[in-house]
This record gives C-alpha cells, sequence and structure tokens, in this order.
C-alpha cells in the first residue's frame, strides 16, 4: 500500500477516535433493527392515513378490502377536498375558491397566505392564456392590496408581474411559476388547509416519519458510526465511511 | 433461496405470533417504575408526617428553627425513558407559616431542609414564589395557598423542569441537575398539610395538550431543517403494496398517479429492487386471497402446484402455520368434529416440539371454550392471524427469488426497514444521552393528533 493511503488511513482513525464516536458494526446494529417489532396493523394504518390524507379515494377503498384496514374517517368526505384539489391541478382557481368556500367560508378568511397563493395562481393562469390585460387588472385590483398588507406578499407579486415583463417567458428568471409544480404547490397547499379544518382529521403520518428519520441520522451521526439508510426509497443500508 | 433462509424467515413469523400472544409492554417506557406515593422514610428527623394512604403530609410540631423542616420524596425516581413527567399538590392547609415548597430532589438528598436550599434540587416556594436551587433564588412568582393546586414537571425534550400554578404554566427553568431526581415536598411550619397527586386522579393541569403541543413544536422545528425527496413517499407506499401483494390497491393507486405525477409509475429509479418486489406478484396475490377467504386447503394445493418446495416434508414453520390455520377455519365454522380429528391428525406431531408446541396448544384450547371468541385465544379467531399467515406465505415466496440480493429483504418491506431504523436511531440517540426523553414509537406518532 502505498504511503499516501496509510496516511489517509491514520488520520482517520485520528479523527475517529478525535471525534470520539461509538462505532456500531453492521452484525450489532442489524440485530437492533431485527428487536424492532413493527405491527402490521400499524403499517397498514400508516398506509392508509397516506391514502386518506392524499386524498386517493377509489385506493383507500381497495385498500380496505384488500387489508382489512379501516379508514380513520368517512371516504366520502374526501371527494370533496379532491375535487379542490383537482380543480386547482387543472388550472381552474376560482373554481377552487369558490368549491372551499362552499366547504368551509372561514378556511380562507383564516389563510390569508393560502387565500394570496390561490390568487396568485389565478394571475399565472391569466398569463399562461395570454390575457395580459386581464392579469394586469387583476393584480391592481386583487393582488394589491394584499401586497401592501404584507412584505412577503409585495415580493411574490412582484415576482409574477415580472412574468409579464419579458418576451420570452420559457427562459425568464420566474419562468418557474409557469411549471405545472407551481400547480401542484399551492394544491398541495389548499389540500393541507382542508386538512387541519376538518377537525376529525389526522395530518399525514408518512411524511414526517421521513423526516424524523433523516433528522434523527443527521443527529446519530454526531455521536455514532452506524450502518446509515440514505436512500429512502429503497431503505438499504449502507456501512458508514469513518 | 436456501432452506436456511425459508427457516429463518418461519421463525421470524412465529415470533411475531408469539408476540401477540403473551401480549409483552410495547415498550420499555412502561417498565419503568413510576413514583405513586410518598414514602415515609425518606423523611429525616421527624418533622413531617405521612398520612396512612401515603398520599397526604404535614407537619407534626411547632418548630423553633427555620431549618426545621420536613421534607419527603416519592417512592420511586420521576421516570426519565418519556418527554413529559408531571404530578400535582393540593394545599389543604397552608398552616402558621406557609412555607409549603414542592419540587424535586436527588436520591442523595437527605436533610431537613426544603427542596431548593440544597445544590442539586429545586423547588417552588409557597411563601415567598421563589423558585430555589441550590442558593440562588430567582424572581418572584405568584405565591400560593390553601386552596391552591400547585405541579412541578420535568420536560425531558427541552430539559426543563417547570411548574404550574391552578391549571397555568407559572414558570419553566434549565435543569441542569443528572441523574434520577425525586418528586419531593417539605412542609415547615405548624398545621401546613398537602394532598399529593402522582396521576391517580385527573390533574388540574392539561398535561396531555402541554404534550401533543411539546410534540408538534419538535415536529415542526424538523420539519422546517429537513426536507425530503420529492414523491419519495408516493415510492414508498407502491413497495409497500408490492411486497404484499395487494393489487388491486396498486393498479388503482398507479391510475390516481398517472394523471397527477406522470414520472412516478412510469420508471421507478432503482428498476432492481423493483423486480425483486414485483417478484412472482401474482401468485403471492392469488395465495394472499385465498387465505383470507379462509380457503386453506386450496392454499395447500395451490403451494403445491407452484411452489413444493415450501411445504415439502410438511414439517416447517410454514405448514405448521397453515395446518392451525386449518383447524381455526374448521372451529370458525363451527365444524367442531372435523377440527378435532383434524387436530388429531395434523396438528398432533407439531405439539410436541419445542418451538412449536406452546402456540400449538393455543389452538386446541380454542376447542375448550363454548365461546371462543371471548377467552383468552379469541385472537386466533381474528382477521389478523389471516393476515399474519398470508404476511408468512408471502415472504416464503419471496425468498425463491433466485436473483434475490439480500434474504432480510423478504421479511421487511421498505417501510418497515424505515420505521426500523428510525426507531433504532432513536433508542440509540437516547441511550448516548443518558438514557431520557422519549423515543420514536410508531404508535404514539399514528394517534398523536395536534390543532395548531
Amino acid at each position: 500500500m502505498s504511503l499516501f493511503w496509510i496516511v489517509i488511513r491514520e488520520l482517520a482513525e485520528i479523527q475517529a477516535m478525535a471525534t470520539s464516536k461509538k462505532v456500531i458494526t453492521r452484525v450489532e446494529w442489524e440485530k437492533k433493527l431485527n428487536d424492532v417489532k413493527v405491527r402490521k396493523d400499524d403499517m397498514n394504518k400508516l398506509v392508509m392515513n397516506f391514502l386518506v390524507t392524499e386524498g386517493y379515494v377509489e385506493v383507500a377503498e381497495k385498500f380496505r378490502l384488500e387489508s382489512g384496514t379501516e379508514p380513520e374517517i368517512d371516504l366520502a368526505t374526501i371527494t370533496d377536498r379532491m375535487a379542490v384539489k383537482k380543480a386547482v391541478q387543472s388550472g381552474n382557481v376560482e373554481d377552487a375558491i369558490e368549491k372551499v368556500n362552499d366547504l368551509n367560508p372561514e378556511i380562507l378568511d383564516t389563510n390569508p397566505l393560502l387565500f394570496f397563493h390561490l390568487q396568485q395562481q389565478r394571475m399565472i393562469e391569466l398569463i399562461r392564456n395570454g390575457k395580459v390585460e386581464a392579469a394586469l387588472e387583476f393584480a391592481q385590483e386583487e393582488l394589491a392590496p394584499r401586497g401592501e398588507e404584507n412584505q412577503s406578499f409585495l415580493e411574490e407579486l412582484e415576482r409574477t408581474v415580472a412574468l409579464l415583463a419579458f418576451e420570452d417567458v420559457a427562459n425568464c428568471p420566474v419562468s418557474e411559476l409557469l411549471d405545472i409544480s407551481q400547480r401542484l404547490k399551492t394544491a398541495t397547499e389548499v389540500n393541507a388547509a382542508i386538512l387541519t379544518s376538518q377537525s376529525h382529521e389526522k395530518d399525514p403520518k408518512l411524511p414526517s416519519l421521513l423526516k424524523m428519520l433523516i433528522w434523527v441520522q443527521n443527529q446519530l451521526d454526531k455521536k455514532a458510526s452506524y450502518p446509515r439508510i440514505n436512500d429512502i426509497s429503497t431503505a438499504a443500508l449502507e456501512d458508514s465511511v469513518v | 433461496m436456501s432452506e436456511v433462509t425459508r427457516d429463518l424467515i418461519g421463525d421470524h413469523f412465529l415470533d411475531l405470533w408469539s408476540k401477540t400472544r403473551a401480549r409483552k409492554p410495547e415498550s420499555d417506557e412502561e417498565e419503568e417504575e413510576l413514583p405513586t406515593e410518598l414514602d415515609p422514610d425518606s423523611i429525616a428527623g421527624g418533622f413531617a408526617v405521612v398520612g396512612p394512604d401515603r398520599l397526604s403530609v404535614r407537619y407534626p410540631n411547632v418548630s423553633l428553627h427555620d431549618h426545621d423542616a420536613g421534607v419527603v420524596k416519592a417512592n420511586h425516581a420521576a421516570p426519565m425513558k418519556r418527554m413529559i413527567y408531571y404530578f400535582e399538590i393540593f394545599v389543604q392547609n397552608e398552616g402558621a407559616k406557609g412555607r409549603i415548597t414542592v419540587g424535586f430532589t436527588t436520591s442523595a438528598f437527605n436533610a431537613h431542609r426544603q427542596p431548593g436550599w440544597e445544590e442539586s434540587t429545586f423547588g417552588y416556594n409557597a411563601d415567598d414564589g421563589l423558585f430555589y436551587n441550590g442558593q440562588t433564588s430567582r424572581e418572584a412568582f405568584p405565591t400560593f395557598t390553601a386552596g391552591d393546586t400547585v405541579g412541578a414537571g420535568i420536560n425531558y425534550a427541552t430539559r426543563n423542569f417547570f411548574f404550574t400554578l391552578n391549571g397555568v404554566m407559572v414558570a419553566f427553568f434549565d435543569k441542569d441537575i443528572k441523574g434520577p431526581v425525586f418528586p419531593s415536598v417539605s412542609v415547615h411550619s405548624h398545621f401546613e398539610e398537602v394532598l399529593v397527586n402522582f396521576g391517580q386522579r385527573g390533574f388540574a393541569f392539561d398535561l396531555k395538550a402541554y404534550e401533543a403541543e411539546e410534540r408538534f413544536i419538535i415536529e415542526e422545528k424538523i420539519g422546517d431543517r429537513v426536507s425530503v425527496p420529492q414523491n419519495a413517499d408516493h415510492g414508498i407506499v407502491r413497495s409497500y403494496l408490492q411486497h404484499y401483494g395487494y393489487g388491486e390497491t396498486l393498479k388503482h393507486l398507479d391510475i390516481s398517479l398517472q394523471s397527477i405525477m406522470p414520472s412516478i409509475s412510469a420508471a421507478p429509479e432503482d428498476g432492481a429492487s423493483e423486480e425483486d418486489t414485483m417478484y412472482a406478484f401474482n401468485q403471492r396475490r392469488t395465495l394472499r386471497q385465498l387465505i383470507n377467504s379462509g380457503k386453506i386447503d386450496e392454499t395447500f394445493s395451490t403451494l403445491g402446484m407452484w411452489y413444493p418446495q415450501i411445504i415439502e416434508g410438511d414439517s416447517s414453520v410454514i405448514c405448521f402455520m397453515l395446518h392451525c390455520q386449518k383447524f381455526i377455519e374448521l372451529v370458525r365454522d363451527e365444524k367442531i368434529a372435523d377440527a378435532l380429528w383434524y387436530g388429531k391428525s395434523e396438528l398432533a406431531k407439531f405439539m410436541n416440539s419445542s418451538a412449536f408446541g406452546d402456540i400449538a396448544k393455543d389452538c386446541s384450547a380454542l376447542l375448550a371454550y363454548g365461546q371462543p371468541k371471548e377467552c383468552f385465544v379469541g385472537y386466533l379467531l381474528g382477521d389478523s392471524q389471516r393476515e399474519l399467515v398470508a404476511d408468512a406465505v408471502n415472504a416464503t415466496i419471496l425468498s425463491t427469488n433466485p436473483n434475490m440480493k439480500d434474504g432480510s429483504l423478504c421479511k421487511y418491506p421498505a417501510l418497515e426497514r424505515l420505521i426500523q431504523q428510525v426507531t433504532a436511531c432513536s433508542l440509540e440517540k437516547r441511550s448516548l444521552k443518558g438514557g431520557e426523553g422519549e423515543a420514536f414509537r410508531l404508535s404514539r406518532h399514528l394517534n398523536s393528533t395536534y390543532k395548531a
């Protein structure tokens, strides 16, 4: 082995000792993992919760039949929420706003940020359809007053108006506003707000579990060296590099 | 794959079955001793008298010196393996001078002074509303007297002591005392009397709401600092459905996803792992449906056709589980004579084995009861038992995949591995941090609700 690599290895070992991290081998760690007994019905509940909060009604129904898991809420109430989400995803923001108010007028009243984002999306759709004049008028009448109340709204408003300034919208600095993902972002926000307002709903458990995993691994990294899961979708264990 | 892997898989499910029977406490949090009453032996110098129910304490003599406080501790230290510990006192009688103090002391503390006067102790004093810690007194807080309910608690997440008065949070302070601490009360003048509540009765302070709020704050903080790859959750749910063979659900999920996120169902990032989870999908799905409808004879014949190696020899764990299930199904259908005959011919050979004996006895116990559903082995008649058997068969079929890289993947879908990892990391982190605080627990995570 070359001198270079010998030195590197020595340095790594000194580093490990200096930070005095506890080293847990793969074998030891696998045993700890296997000692955690996860109940099948808890996992089923987690999946059902995911399907319900995302609003996949038919899928939840099938899952209930195939796994025997009961959803926490009446599946019929999801369809209303899904109609709103779909409306936003297809760019029919006015329709979505009407539906939200039909469901519960308090949602938009108590969520100024959400309402602003919906109005912003409305403006984006007008611009997308080439209705420049209508977009400007809309910005002046509906969005500018909100912008005056709140600094961050103003910045968002300016970004949106900027779309009108460019000939080649597809390549301008704010082009992402025209992207489908912007609609999805707004749709997710509306979905979450409706979920929160429906007091018998539970919040989405799977995303928070995944965040918890990433976070706790980062925390544990400071004190120990152990096999990590770096790729969440495969959940494959990777030995840590000292 | 090899016999060895199949046995390991079988053992895993047998183990799961045993855990259901034994109904062991879910985690170590339930194994810690809790303070339940006051400990008269903890009183130094006889300056306090504990009532016969051990949930009250009063000052016995007229005091002569300021030093003669009667301090009593709880019978156990506050548990550490949780996020918050809390107890309350009710001031029955403020006595001559109203100098009751409530707080925490260490096991070494053995003086007749109020909690707080010494270092490594902490107390909230009725008389001057001052918190004492060692010898530092701090700014004044509300005083308390007869009729008041005072609470003292430890928040391991924020490393604080906190105190409440009549259901309202009063203050919190850094907890820099290491090691176990005991709930403690002191009385210091004639006629002072205090009742203690270690949770046997409801608290004036809404502890559950406080816990939910604290958990929410932590989750929010994590949420702000951490981001998860886009659509990771969809991928995990799909692989879960693939792993267990939930075909209809998977089909409909893919349809829904197609319209929203065409990228997700089209080409999964890791083609290899998709092959593994989809291996023998239709066969596994069919067998699950058979088992869920209780058609065990058909299950045996279908397995014999497709995967004879699994039931060869009729002595493996899978065979045992299937025979038991057949027996259970007969009992379900109230075909008692048939069940008896089946038990004698097929289950008997498992009775003497050390591995299967106890479980097999549970099955035969079903016959002893007129109302089997209500007895302690009633769980066998439930759907979850069918599901356990279906899961075992599922995993065993997955193990026959000749391209399978990692044998353990048969047992666990990605979702389960993630849950195990977050739990194990959380437990390890706690043990490296002095064993304090609550570790991740899936059942608690599933049941938490908080409205901001």
